[in-house]
């Protein structure tokens, strides 16, 4: 073994151009993969941040009000038993919350737009303002940037402000200090309107943020004219976020067992559930229970679409290369017959033979993927690092943040140089077999 | 003069024996009949040379005996065993433990050094210890006077240096039987009797049986026996006096 690893090793030095070149593609793959694959994590992980700063908690508790069979909000009745049963009863609980839920229109002198509102209580969201950082005047400022006014996001305690994103700011034409007109429809139909003053623009947080804007609970109580121990959603924020699924279905159960009416898991966000729930013949109030990833599987989409791309590029390439490997092993197995001869004529036997054959491309691909995979890694960690900006609003949208990010996972790298060192060896298989099979006489014949 | 006896080793019958071998290569529409009816008795010990001009079959026979080939019909047996009946398992075993071979060409690993090569076919055996092992190369390689060259690879050897290194891995593994397929015509004269001599000096202390081809009349000098192949028939075979 050892000394087929040897002869392995030394005839990869020996090819030359041919090992360096295959080496070079089987490094650029991988490399490519690893990259990919950190863009894919690093969109999860802001997807995930996304999610959990601006429309959901790890677990939700929330629900559906209707007065009338054809009537529908989302409505939570007696908030603070609910935060009690729901606090009680979580494992490994960190924080709760709970958030008015609304949807209404932004009206400024310039423009107008929709946006969701999640009407909060300052005193419990330190951890919303850590995750936000506030927008640079110049970002979005019309006029002087220099004589913007500072955002005051701890100002929502106020009554009547509102902190909007860099790109609402900049579509609207406002600034901290400006009034904006909140304007919606009441359960009974009616329109309702409130003045409300900037005190805060934020950067933005990717696609989510666009139509996210926060106020206090109390603007959303009185724009919809609700009673005060009534809320949108209770958010449960966990130790680790993958018990979200387990501990909803104990709080399910919990819930149900309490006597609240709660509706099938339907994974998907509230507001796309509107419709199904105005259909139904009920009046009254229904839980409705979803983990984070429900909040946002309206835009999984993001993730798919990079990792079907990953997977088609790499696959194709993958292919390519396989091919090329194998080429290069027959010409190599060609090139070799005389020693694969000689060496069948002293005795080495087939299944060596292809071992040796093996072994070398799968030492190749070893090499050659490892320098690729933690040459790509540092590049991915570098440019996380640095924090490039993503130049598009597209972009940020897409990648659901304002800068690059990329997150390389360990098992990744492990994942990809194994996978495309199995596939070299794989491609060699048929090479490695041909040489199997030549008979040790070609050995005579070859070198005469 | 006459074939001795290795000591320990089954006394019992000739270690080489062709009887009415043919052996037919298809060439085209049309088969080459390399060797015509080929009968030899080979005693343990021999040191015997294959003659004949180009093309007379001597590669075939040494092919044949040395199981890197079967024959057409008739039958090869190497210690009363018949080729033809043994698995391409069996086979490569035989070669590996009762065969030597010595190429015209050489045909060393190009990438491994002189110590390496002759460490491959024990390597192939297995069942030595690594220090053993190291041992027996070191022995054999200095047997062929190249120990200054251990490290060096083939193709910093001249051409009698790379052969020597061809018998060490030949014999390292201590074979009943080394082919040798005109081990000199690659080399000059006074190399290729020098190779000879070696042989010749192995097979006397070792009594390691060494069949070799040759058309070179002064290789052909110091056989202790000569067959001549003519057409692919042996047109004659008979002992070769010492003076030579
Ligand atoms: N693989 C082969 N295919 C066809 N003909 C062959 C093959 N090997 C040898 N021969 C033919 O068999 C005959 C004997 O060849 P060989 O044993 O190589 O003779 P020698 O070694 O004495 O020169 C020659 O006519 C040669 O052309
Ligand atoms: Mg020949």
């Amino acid at each position: 073994m050892r000394m087929l690893l040897l002869v392995a090793w030394r005839n990869l030095r020996q090819g030359g151009r041919r090992t360096l070149l295959l080496g070079l593609a089987l490094a650029m793959v991988t490399g490519l993969l690893v990259f990919l694959l950190a863009l894919s994590r690093g969109v999860n992980v802001s997807m995930t941040r996304a999610a959990t700063t601006l429309s959901s908690g790890h677990v939700n508790v929330a629900g559906f009000y209707k007065a009338t069979p054809d009537d529908v909000a989302p409505l939570i009745q007696g908030v603070d038993a609910l935060r009690r049963i729901a606090t009680e009863n979580t494992e490994g609980l960190v924080r709760v919350l709970d958030r008015h839920r609304g949807w209404c229109k932004v009206i400024s002198e310039t423009s107008s737009m929709w946006v969701g509102l999640h009407g909060i209580e300052v005193s419990e969201e330190d951890a919303l303002f850590e995750q936000l950082t506030m927008a640079a005047p110049a970002t979005y400022v019309k006029g002087d940037p220099a004589k913007a006014r500072p955002s005051e996001p701890r100002r929502l305690s106020e009554p009547g402000t509102i902190m909007l994103f860099r790109s609402q700011a900049d579509r609207l034409g406002v600034q901290v200090g400006d009034q904006v007109t909140l304007r919606t429809e009441t359960l009974r139909g009616q329109s309702n309107t409130a003045d409300l003053t900037v005190v805060a623009v934020a950067d933005d947080l990717g696609l989510m943020s666009t139509w996210a804007a926060f106020v206090p609970k109390d603007a959303v109580r009185s724009l919809y004219g609700l009673k005060a121990d009534t809320s949108g959603a209770v958010y449960l924020y966990l130790d680790d976020i993958d018990r979200a699924p387990a501990v909803m279905a104990h709080l399910r159960e919990v819930l149900t067992e309490a006597g609240y009416t709660v509706m099938d898991h339907d994974p998907q966000p509230f507001f796309m559930k509107f419709e199904t729930v105005m259909g139904q013949d009920w009046t009254g109030q229904k839980l409705d229970l979803t983990i984070w990833r429900d909040e946002v599987s309206f835009l999984t989409w993001v993730l798919t679409a990079i990792d079907s791309v990953s997977f088609l590029l790499t696959g194709i390439l993958a292919v390519l290369i396989a091919i090329g490997i194998m080429n290069a092993l027959y010409i190599a197995v060609r090139e070799r017959t005389g020693e694969v001869g000689t060496l069948r004529a002293i005795g080495m036997g087939r299944r060596r033979v292809l071992a040796l054959f093996v072994i070398e491309a799968m030492l190749l691909g070893l090499v050659a993927t490892s320098i690729g995979a933690a040459l790509s890694a540092t590049v991915a960690l570098i440019i996380d690092a640095v924090g490039v900006p993503l130049p598009w609003t597209a972009a940020r949208a897409i990648f659901m943040n304002d800068h690059l990010s990329l997150v390389v996972a360990p098992a990744h790298l492990i994942g990809a140089v194994a996978a495309f060192t199995i596939i070299t060896g794989f491609s060699a298989f048929w090479p490695a077999l041909r040489a199997a099979r030549l008979p040790p006489i070609t050995a005579i014949h070859q070198t005469e | 003069m006459s074939a001795s006896t290795a000591p320990g080793a089954p006394a019992s019958g000739p270690i080489v024996e062709l009887s009415a071998v043919t052996k037919d290569y298809p060439l085209g529409k049309l088969t080459v009949q390399a060797l015509r009816g080929v009968d030899l008795r080979i005693e343990r010990g021999e040191f015997i040379a294959i003659a004949g001009p180009s093309g007379s079959g001597k590669t075939t026979l040494l092919n044949l005996v040395g199981c890197v080939d079967v024959p057409t019909a008739g039958a090869v047996r190497i210690e009363g065993q018949s080729t033809s009946e043994l698995s391409e398992k069996q086979l490569t075993t035989l070669r590996l433990h009762k065969l030597g071979f010595i190429f015209q060409s050489f045909n060393l690993v190009g990438v491994l050094d002189v110590f390496q090569n002759v460490e491959l076919p024990l390597l192939l055996q297995g069942g030595l210890t690594s220090a053993d092992r190291k041992r027996r190369v070191a022995e054999m390689v200095d047997k062929v006077g190249l120990t200054p060259q251990t490290r060096q690879r083939p193709n910093e050897l001249s051409g009698g240096q790379r052969q020597r290194v061809a018998i060490a891995r030949a014999l390292v593994t201590r074979p009943a039987i080394v082919m040798a397929d005109e081990p000199t015509a690659n080399l000059d004269s006074g190399t290729g009797g020098a190779i000879i001599e070696l042989m010749k000096d192995i097979n006397r202390t070792d009594h390691t049986t060494f069949i070799f081809s040759t058309h070179d009349a002064n290789v052909m000098g110091h056989a202790r026996r000569l067959v001549e192949l003519v057409d692919g028939r042996i047109a004659a075979d008979h002992p070769v006096s010492e003076a030579a």
